[in-house]
C-alpha cells in the first residue's frame, strides 16, 4: 500500500492542498477537482507512478466521476485518482504525461457524453456518429429491437 | 499433313496438355499441401475427391463475371489473358522426349524465359486495371520483382547452356544421357551445374511467385495482392496461367538440371519408349518440391527480397558465368 | 464531441504564433514552392475486412510506396456495449457476457469479475475452486497463446503453424469440455468458486496432451518458426517498443515482458494458487517482434509445466463457497485483475448496494497494448504492420467490448 501521508505531502508541495488522499476500500484514492486533475497526475508521475494503467468513468446518477488508475512498477503499488465532472463537462486531456490515456479519454468522452480539451485526436472511437445518446448515461436506456422499431 | 492442320494440332495439344495440367495440379496442390499441413484436404467429390477439380472448375464457370465499377474495364479483361497466353505459349519448345516437342526451337531455353517474362506484365496490369489500393501494391511489387529476378534466373542457366554448348532444350537433355560411373550424367551433379541449380531455385521461386516470394499476392499483406478484384473464370485463368508456370518452371529445371527424358543406367531404347511418362513424373517430382516449399516456408519482406536478387543472386550467377567460361577454356 | 476534421490539412501557420520573418500578411500557408520530384501519399484501409487484422480491427496506413508514414486503428466494430449491458444483470448474469469479451480465454475475464465481487463481499474461496481456477487459467493461455502463434506465423506467411496449432488447441478444447461443459463460453468461475470439479478423465486427457505436446509438438513449432531464417528476418528488430515506450502507454503482458520489465500480475498480486506455486516468467530485453514471441513461446512451455503442478497438487475439499442466492455487494467500489493471456485484465466494478452494478468496467489489456501501434508503426514496411499487430496479440472481443 502507498504511503497516504507522502503523497499528500507531495501534492501539498506540488500545491495542489485541496486534494483529499484517503485509503478506501478500493486503495488510496486522492479525490481531486476536474481541472486539477492533470496536474495532479503529474505531480503522482514525479512519485513514481510512471504508468496510467486505465482510465474510465461512472455515473453516480448527480454526475460523472472519472478515475484515473495509477501504478508505480519500481514501486509495485497502485493509487487511484477521482474527478467529479458534471454531465457534458470538459475532460482535460492528460495524454502528454500518459500516452496510455489516448484511447480511454476518447471512449469516455464518446461514452458519457464529454467533450475533449488538449487531445490530438478527439474522435470517436467505438460507435459512428448514428449513435446520438451517450451510451452509458443512466439516462441512456438499453432497448430491444422490438422497442426501438416500436418506439422510434 | 497441311502445315496449317499441323499448326493448329499442335496447338491443340498445348492446349489440352495446359488444361489436364491444371485439372491435376489444383487436386495436387489441396491434397499435397492440406498433407504437409495435417489436414485431410477435399474427400467429399468422387472417390477419394478425386472430383474436387470438376467441382471448382464448376463453380467457376458459373460464376457472376464481375468487375469493380471504377475498374478499367477494358484492361481488366485483358489482364488474365497477357497472364494466359505467355504461359500457354512457353509449352511450346518444352522437349517430352526426342521426337515429342511442340516446336523444336534451337533457342528453346531463351524462347521460354522469354515466354515466362511476360507473366508479371500481365500482374502489373491487373493490379493498375483493378483500381483496387491492394491490387496497385501487388502489381508493383510484381514489377519490381520482375526486374530483379528475370536477370539472374537467365543467368542461372548460362552456365548450363555453356556446359552444353546450346540453347536446344532436345540437345541439352540429350547431353545429360548415360553416367559418369554410379553417377548420373546430370547437370545438377556437376559441380557448376549444382551451384547453377541453387540460384534457378531461388530465382525461379521468386519468378513463379512462390512461398517465400510470393510477393505480388501475399495474401496476409495485401489481402490477395493483383488477384483480389477478380473472380469468376477471369481469376481461373489467372490460378491457370499459375499453375502451368509452375510447370514450365519445373520443366526447365528437369532439363536443364535433371536429364530431361533421359534414365540413367537403363537402356536408351526402353527409356526412348515412356521417355515423355519420365518427363512428366520428374516435372511433377519438381512441382511437388515448390508445393513442400510453399508449405513450409514464411514469406520474405519485399525490401529483403530485392536486396537478395540484386545484392547477391545478380553478382554470384555473373561470377560463375566467369568462372565457368575460365574452366571451360582451361580444361577444355 | 469536439468537431474534427478527417481531411488532413496542409501545414498551417499556426494561430497566435508569429509568422516567419517576411512573410507577407495573410498568408496563411509556409509557401514552400514546387517540389518536382514529390511523391503522393497512398492511404489505404488495411481491415475491418483484411485477412491479416485478427478479426474486425481497422488501420488507417499513410504509405509512401510501401513504408508507413503515419498510422492510425480505427475501433468499434465489434462493440456490443457489454459494459452497458452489464449494468442491467444481475451479478450472476455477467458472466456469460464476459465470455465474449475475451473470446479465446473467456475464464480469466470471469476469474476477474469474480475475483472483484469476493473482495467487496468477503467472501473465501476453498482451495480447490482456486487450483481449479490456475488450473483453468494455465490451460486456456497455452491454448490461446496457440492460437497467436499460429496467426502470427501465418501473418508472416507461414501456414502450416496455423493448421498444426488448430489440431493441438482442439484437443485443448475437448478438455475444457470435459471439465466445463463448453468449448469457449465458459461461464465456469462463479463468485465464490466454479462450477464443476475436474473429472478424472479430463485429468487424464490433459495429461495425455501435455506429453504429446512437450516431447513432440512443442519442438516441432520451433523448428518451424524460431528456427526459420525467413521468420527471424522478419521479426527481428521489427516493431521495437522500448522500456520507456511500453510503460508510457499502459502496455502490460507479454508486450510488456518483452521490452524487459518482468512484471506478471500473477507474481505481483498472486491470485487463485498462483502465491503457492513456483514458475518462471519469462522476458525480453529490446521490445521487439522477436521478444515478444520469444516470450511467449516460453510462457506456452510455462503453461504446460503449471498446469501440470496444478493437476498433481490439487488439493481436496469443497469447490464452492457458501454465497447467497442473489449477490449484493455492499455499496463501494473494488478492482480485481488476473495475468490474461494478453496482459493484465481488470475488472472494476462499482456498487451501489443493489443487486446490478452501477458501473462495471472492464480493463482490456489489449486495448491499450494496440495504441501503441499508432506510436511504432511510421517507418515500417506494410509487411512489417502485419507482423507488428500479429505480435501485439489482439482480441477485438474485448478491445471493442
Amino acid at each position: 500500500m502507498p504511503d497516504v501521508a507522502k503523497i499528500a505531502a507531495d501534492l501539498e508541495r506540488a500545491g495542489l492542498g485541496a486534494v483529499q488522499v484517503a485509503e478506501e476500500g478500493l486503495g488510496v484514492v486522492c479525490r481531486a477537482d476536474t481541472s486539477d486533475a492533470p496536474r495532479v497526475l503529474e505531480a503522482l508521475k514525479a512519485d513514481g507512478f510512471e504508468m496510467l494503467l486505465d482510465l474510465f468513468g461512472a455515473d453516480t446518477g448527480e454526475g460523472l466521476v472519472v478515475t484515473y488508475h495509477m501504478r508505480s512498477i519500481s514501486l509495485d503499488e497502485d493509487v487511484y485518482v477521482t474527478a467529479d465532472l458534471a454531465y457534458g463537462g470538459t475532460l482535460a486531456s492528460v495524454w502528454t504525461s500518459y500516452p496510455s490515456a489516448l484511447y480511454p479519454e476518447r471512449e469516455t468522452a464518446e461514452l458519457f457524453g464529454l467533450s475533449l480539451e488538449g487531445h490530438p485526436n478527439p474522435k470517436r472511437l467505438l460507435t459512428t456518429d448514428a449513435v446520438e445518446e451517450p451510451l452509458l448515461l443512466k439516462s441512456t436506456a438499453v432497448r430491444t429491437h422490438e422497442e426501438v422499431r416500436r418506439d422510434g | 499433313m497441311s502445315p496449317w492442320l499441323d499448326g493448329a494440332l499442335r496447338v491443340l495439344a498445348a492446349l489440352a496438355l495446359m488444361l489436364t495440367n491444371g485439372v491435376i495440379l489444383i487436386l495436387m496442390l489441396r491434397k499435397v499441401l492440406a498433407r504437409f499441413h495435417a489436414r485431410i484436404g477435399p474427400n467429399r467429390v468422387g472417390p477419394k475427391g478425386l472430383l474436387q477439380t470438376v467441382a471448382d472448375v464448376g463453380k467457376l464457370l458459373t460464376k457472376e463475371d464481375f468487375a469493380p465499377r471504377a475498374a478499367d474495364k477494358w484492361l481488366f479483361t485483358l489482364a488474365p489473358l497477357v497472364v494466359f497466353v505467355p504461359a500457354f505459349a512457353a509449352y511450346a519448345a518444352l522437349p517430352f522426349s526426342e521426337t515429342w516437342v511442340i516446336a523444336d526451337l534451337e533457342t528453346g531455353v531463351l524462347y521460354t524465359f522469354a515466354a515466362l517474362s511476360m507473366v508479371p506484365i500481365g500482374i502489373l496490369i491487373a493490379g493498375w486495371a483493378s483500381s483496387n489500393k491492394w491490387s496497385l501494391l501487388g502489381g508493383m511489387r510484381a514489377a519490381a520483382q520482375q526486374i530483379a529476378y528475370e536477370v539472374p534466373l537467365l543467368l542461372s542457366a548460362i552456365p548450363v547452356i555453356m556446359l552444353a554448348g546450346t540453347m536446344d532444350m532436345g540437345v541439352i537433355s540429350e547431353a545429360q544421357q548415360g553416367a559418369w560411373a554410379v553417377i548420373p550424367r546430370w547437370y545438377i551433379f556437376h559441380p557448376i551445374g549444382f551451384g547453377a541449380f541453387l540460384l534457378f531455385l531461388v530465382a525461379a521461386l521468386a519468378e513463379l511467385n512462390q512461398t517465400p516470394f510470393d510477393m505480388s499476392e501475399a495474401e496476409s499483406e495485401l489481402v490477395a495482392g493483383f488477384a483480389t478484384e477478380y473472380s469468376g473464370m477471369r481469376f481461373g485463368f489467372l490460378f491457370l496461367a499459375e499453375f502451368s508456370n509452375s510447370f514450365i518452371v519445373s520443366a526447365l529445371a528437369v532439363v536443364l538440371f535433371f536429364g530431361g527424358w533421359t534414365l540413367p543406367f537403363l537402356p536408351v531404347e526402353w527409356v526412348a519408349a515412356v521417355a515423355p511418362v519420365v518427363f512428366v513424373l520428374k516435372v511433377y517430382f519438381g512441382i511437388f518440391v515448390l508445393m513442400w516449399i510453399r508449405g513450409t516456408q514464411p514469406r520474405i519482406r519485399i525490401d529483403q527480397l530485392l536486396s537478395l536478387g540484386w545484392k547477391a543472386l545478380i553478382p554470384v550467377s555473373l561470377g560463375g558465368i566467369l568462372f565457368t567460361g575460365i574452366l571451360l577454356k582451361v580444361v577444355g | 464531441m469536439a468537431e474534427h476534421d478527417d481531411v488532413r490539412e496542409p501545414v498551417l501557420i499556426a494561430e497566435g504564433a508569429s509568422a516567419p520573418a517576411g512573410l507577407p500578411k495573410g498568408l496563411r500557408r509556409v509557401p514552400r514552392g514546387v517540389d518536382e520530384f514529390a511523391t503522393e501519399h497512398l492511404i489505404v484501409n488495411m481491415g475491418p475486412q483484411h485477412p491479416s487484422t485478427h478479426g474486425v480491427l481497422h488501420v488507417l496506413l499513410e504509405l509512401d510506396g510501401e513504408e508507413v508514414v503515419a498510422a492510425e486503428a480505427s475501433l468499434g466494430y465489434l462493440h456490443r456495449g457489454l459494459e452497458k449491458l452489464s449494468e442491467h444483470r444481475r451479478y450472476h448474469q455477467i458472466g456469460t457476457l464476459l465470455d465474449r469479451a475475451d473470446y479465446l480465454s473467456g475464464v480469466h475475464t470471469e476469474l476477474a469479475f469474480a475475483r472483484a465481487l469476493e473482495s467487496m463481499m468477503e467472501i473465501e474461496v476453498p482451495a480447490r475452486a482456486r487450483w481449479l481456477r490456475s488450473l483453468l487459467c494455465e490451460i486456456t493461455r497455452l491454448s490461446s497463446h496457440l492460437v497467436w502463434m499460429g496467426t502470427f506465423g501465418m501473418d508472416i506467411g507461414a501456414m502450416a503453424p496455423f493448421l498444426y496449432i488448430l489440431r493441438d488447441r482442439d484437443a485443448v478444447l475437448d478438455v475444457l469440455e470435459e471439465i466445463t461443459g463448453a468449448r469457449m463460453m465458459f461461464n465456469y468461475v462463479r463468485p465464490g468458486g466454479v462450477l464443476y470439479d475436474i473429472t478424472p478423465k479430463a485429468e487424464q486427457m490433459m495429461l495425455e496432451f501435455l506429453d504429446r505436446f512437450e516431447s513432440t509438438y512443442l519442438p516441432e513449432y520451433h523448428d518451424l518458426l524460431t528456427g526459420n531464417e525467413i521468420f527471424r528476418a522478419r521479426v527481428r528488430d521489427i516493431g521495437v517498443i522500448d522500456r520507456d515506450t511500453a510503460v508510457a502507454f499502459g502496455l502490460t503482458g507479454a508486450c510488456l515482458r518483452g521490452s524487459g520489465v518482468a512484471w506478471d500480475v500473477r507474481k505481483e498480486r498472486p491470485y487463485a494458487a498462483y502465491g503457492e506455486l513456483d514458475f518462471d516468467i519469462p522476458s525480453g530485453s529490446k521490445g521487439d517482434c522477436w521478444d515478444r514471441y520469444m516470450v511467449r513461446m516460453e510462457e506456452i512451455r510455462v503453461a504446460g509445466g503449471l498446469a501440470r503442478d496444478l493437476l498433481d497438487g490439487m488439493p481436496e475439499g469443497p469447490y464452492m463457497a457458501k454465497v447467497p442466492k442473489v449477490l449484493r455487494p455492499p455499496e463501494g467500489e473494488a478492482y480485481a485483475s488476473v495475468e490474461s493471456p494478453r496482459g493484465e485484465l481488470g475488472v472494476h466494478v462499482v456498487s451501489d448496494g443493489s443487486d446490478k452494478p452501477t458501473r462495471m468496467r472492464l480493463r482490456p489489456p489489449s486495448y491499450f497494448n494496440l495504441a501503441v501501434i499508432d506510436e511504432i508503426l511510421p517507418g515500417h514496411m506494410i509487411a512489417d504492420v502485419v507482423a507488428v499487430i500479429g505480435s501485439i496479440d489482439i482480441v477485438l472481443g474485448e478491445i471493442d467490448r
